[in-house]
């Protein structure tokens, strides 16, 4: 991996180099293709099966090879693609979704509503990344009709409809990731695994044409990306906030707004062990330690210091979503904050350090190892922290490590999704009686969110997920629990290449990869 | 004042344990303010202030180049001790304890061998759960085998030679044999070769380290400065992997040059020379 990477430096260094010798090497001739460059961990490494994790997963996005029955829009809510209107019934338990009659796969077979049921058959019992325990079973009634039928009513089902890309009954195989045939806006052409995707507009495709005939990915990491674009062999460069200050002639920096949010966990019981494992921490324990914690955060300040500006402060999640709850925000409050901690009776010590009982206020805040923006943001936090009197000491952890660890000690995770779930997937208690990933519970937040994927609609479930977030008297925030700190959301930057207008972007989630290329389709050259 | 090749070894020799003493305590004094991150004064290029500049998280790098330095040091010295200690025994015990023994030892001096040595470097470290621990084993594991090989030739040389026989002849014991006669004639051997083992561990920890292996990423570990300036080099930050890469080197190159001298100091052939 490691090597990879410095082999893909020195291919990139020395491309840099030739350009600078003089040579110009446009990569773009012809007015309607264009060349972007993803990170490495974007490749799929499944192939392109919605399955196994293409579109779907961790990082959510539209899968372009194939079609799905709805999409998100700009705004977060839901709009038809494949399908032409859908309902559920009163108790929640069955989905019906109609489809348009005219849409063909690249193969030239129709898609029917038999290839809808088939692949979300197959998701429930083959996917890898998403959990479809809620759903017992697709049922083709018609050509055009298509019946859910669920275990348990969920009200959020369009977010999955959303992700979940159409495959063909008559042409899945084990192979299918690598030959993915769809009835999406594109084609892909050629997959050579580590370096690059060809994709080429589809013909047939249903809805209108796309304006970009061919799309191909390079996949590479930052400083290559960068190097690419500095020889004009991209048109679209993923880059970081540490290379936001280079210039590069020809190229603009765009900023895409993002949900891409890092936040720590902060363990919310005692320290006791559970099944050989340590579960608890003595200082976040206390509820005030952690609402101190929310206020001594200035989330501007770490957005200069870290991202160079490019990123938003967040309070939750899921900020800007439309099941955000507002009342999260939280100002910047020192004093307040050291208020707080006095009264909960942390007081300090001759090092500056408060202690309580005998237990001193520090606390381990892990990292990923090699994530600079991850371990930055540590640092920067025991910064912080330290002026409230808290010691922090920053340690990088393997992921192999991290979950459990995480279960005692503070981590700095990356969330933001394109669905609720995942204030489920945080907040929710398990069989365990604690949250999954830190240990927390509260019953009340527990039961909206429950009563949430029961709701009869949409607009129904995002007041419940609103109230599981702060209902006035408990929830996540600043005066309730706050099981987490939420530090900022992280921009998405990219070289875009001067005369190349890229349209507009959705918020964009977790993953700084394939979002940017969901309306490839519609960008355009000057 | 002209200098013969004695007195020269023995000023390079006092130079560069000094040297590397004082990187090797300098470092561990300010291991505390390497670790200090500010991000006021972040991507500085080389000043009075802070003659090695500063990197993206406000860290001096001066001072994490000493800390990283000493770190690599000091493990390069505890791991090649106990590699040492290791190939003395191990030699010792194939010359003297019969063919049996000999032929298991020197399997083991193939086998080690015969893997390369960043690999096995990197598998044990990764077995022991990377880290300080990882990293000690690692290099101690994997560094004694060319010296046992050394030491065991030696023995068997020494077996041969009158003194041995006659002591054998007297009925002294095998034990006694290897402490009493053979070990005294065996230091100056050992001594080089343990001195000269420190380049390789050190290289070799910084190494793995480099490559993700061994010391996590907070550390103000050279291995970890190196790799992490591989990703500003690009734009232009030089002094980020420039001044920790010539200490480097420089450390690797005085500690060879130091087991040199030391070598012609000890040796009786270079008396007169």
């Amino acid at each position: 991996m490691k090597l990879r990477k410095i082999m893909g430096l020195l291919c990139a260094v020395s491309a840099a180099f030739i350009l600078m010798a003089g040579t110009t090497a446009l990569a773009n001739a012809e007015d309607n293709s264009v060349i972007v460059t993803m990170p490495t961990t974007s490749e799929p490494a499944s192939g392109f099966d919605p399955a196994y994790g293409w579109g779907a997963g961790e990082h959510v996005h539209e899968p372009l090879i194939q079609s799905t029955l709805v999409r998100t829009t700009t705004d977060l809510s839901i709009e038809n693609d494949l399908a032409t209107e859908y309902s559920c019934s009163g108790d929640g338990l069955t989905w019906t979704v109609k489809i348009r009659d005219d849409v063909k796969f690249t193969d030239g077979e129709p898609l029917t509503a038999e290839d809808v049921a088939f692949t979300y058959n197959n998701c429930r019992d083959n996917s890898s990344v998403n959990d479809f325990t809620m759903l017992k079973e697709a049922v083709a009634v018609d050509d055009t009709t298509v019946e859910f039928h669920m275990n348990t009513p969920y009200s959020i089902w369009p977010y999955t409809m959303a992700i979940v890309g159409i495959v063909p009954e008559h042409a899945y195989d084990e192979n299918y990731g690598w030959n993915p045939i769809g009835s999406g806006r594109y084609i892909m052409k050629q997959w050579d695994q580590g370096q690059q995707v060809i994709f080429e507009a589809n013909p047939d495709y249903y809805g209108e044409a796309p304006k970009i005939q061919k799309v191909t990915v390079l996949f590479m990491e930052e400083d290559a990306a960068l190097a690419a674009a500095m020889a004009g062999q991209a048109d679209v460069a993923h880059t970081a906030a540490a290379y936001s200050e280079m210039n590069i002639e020809g190229y603009d920096l765009l900023r895409v707004e993002t949900v891409d949010n890092r936040g720590i966990n902060l363990p919310c019981i005692e320290p006791q062990e559970i099944d050989g494992v340590a579960y608890g921490n003595a200082l976040t324990c206390d509820v005030n330690v952690r609402r101190a914690i929310n206020l001594a955060i200035d989330r501007e300040e770490m957005i200069t210091n870290v991202l160079n500006g490019y990123g938003t402060a967040a309070y939750s999640v899921c900020d800007k979503m439309p099941w955000y709850n507002e009342e999260a925000v939280t100002e910047y409050d020192l004093d307040e904050a050291k208020r707080l901690m006095e009264e909960a009776g942390w007081t300090e010590g001759a090092d500056g350090i408060r202690e309580k009982d005998g237990v001193r206020a520090e606390l381990t805040l892990m990292f990923s190892n090699g994530d600079s923006v991850r371990q930055a943001l540590a640092e920067d936090t025991a910064n912080q922290l330290r002026e409230l009197g808290i010691d922090v000491k920053t340690e990088g952890v393997g992921w192999d490590t991290a979950y459990t660890r995480a279960q005692s000690d503070a981590l700095v995770w990356g969330w933001g999704a394109h669905t609720p779930m995942e204030l489920y997937n945080i907040y929710h208690t398990t069989d365990s009686g604690l949250a999954e990933l830190s240990p927390y519970a509260n019953e009340a937040v527990d039961s909206y969110m429950d009563e949430a994927l029961q709701a009869g609609d949409l607009e129904e479930a995002y007041e419940l997920w609103k109230k599981a977030q702060w209902d006035g008297e408990t929830g996540i925030t600043q005066n309730g629990d706050i099981p987490w700190i939420w530090l900022c959301n992280i921009d998405h930057l990219y070289f875009v290449r001067d005369g190349l207008t890229v349209a507009d972007q959705k918020i964009h989630p977790h993953g700084h990869g394939w979002s940017i290329v969901n309306n490839v389709d519609e960008w355009e050259w000057e | 004042m002209k200098l013969n090749q004695r007195q020269k070894a023995r000023v390079l020799l006092v130079f560069s344990v000094l040297f590397l003493a004082g990187v090797a305590v300098a470092g561990v004094l300010c291991h505390d303010a390497a670790m200090v991150t500010d991000f006021s004064r972040k991507n500085l290029t080389p000043c009075l202030t802070y003659p090695f500049g500063t990197d993206w998280l406000g860290r001096d790098m001066l001072y994490r180049t000493l800390t990283g330095l000493s770190m690599s040091i000091l493990i390069g010295v505890c791991a090649a001790c106990v590699s040492a200690v290791m190939a003395l025994l191990l030699g010792i015990a194939a010359a003297v304890f019969g063919k049996k023994v000999d032929a298991v030892i020197s399997f083991v001096i193939d086998g080690i061998m015969g893997i390369p040595h960043i690999l096995l470097l990197i598998l044990i470290s990764y077995a022991c759960g990377k880290g300080l621990k990882g990293v000690i084993i690692g290099v101690a594991l994997t560094h004694w085998t060319s010296l046992a090989r050394l030491i065991r030739a030696e023995v068997m040389q020494l077996r041969q030679s009158e003194y041995i026989l006659i002591a054998e002849k007297l009925g002294q014991s095998k034990w006694k044999i290897a402490v009493k006669h053979m070990l005294p004639h065996l230091l100056p051997q050992f001594l080089v070769g343990l001195v000269l083992m420190f380049p390789h561990a050190i290289l070799h920890e910084s190494s793995i380290t480099f490559l993700g292996f061994g010391l996590s990423s907070e550390q103000p570990a050279i291995g970890v400065i190196l790799s992490e300036s591989m990703t500003y080099l690009i734009m232009g930050k030089w002094w980020l992997a420039l001044f920790p890469g010539i200490m480097l080197v420089l450390t690797v190159v005085l500690f060879d040059l130091g087991g040199n001298a030391l070598r012609s100091l000890l040796d009786p052939n270079s008396v007169h020379a």
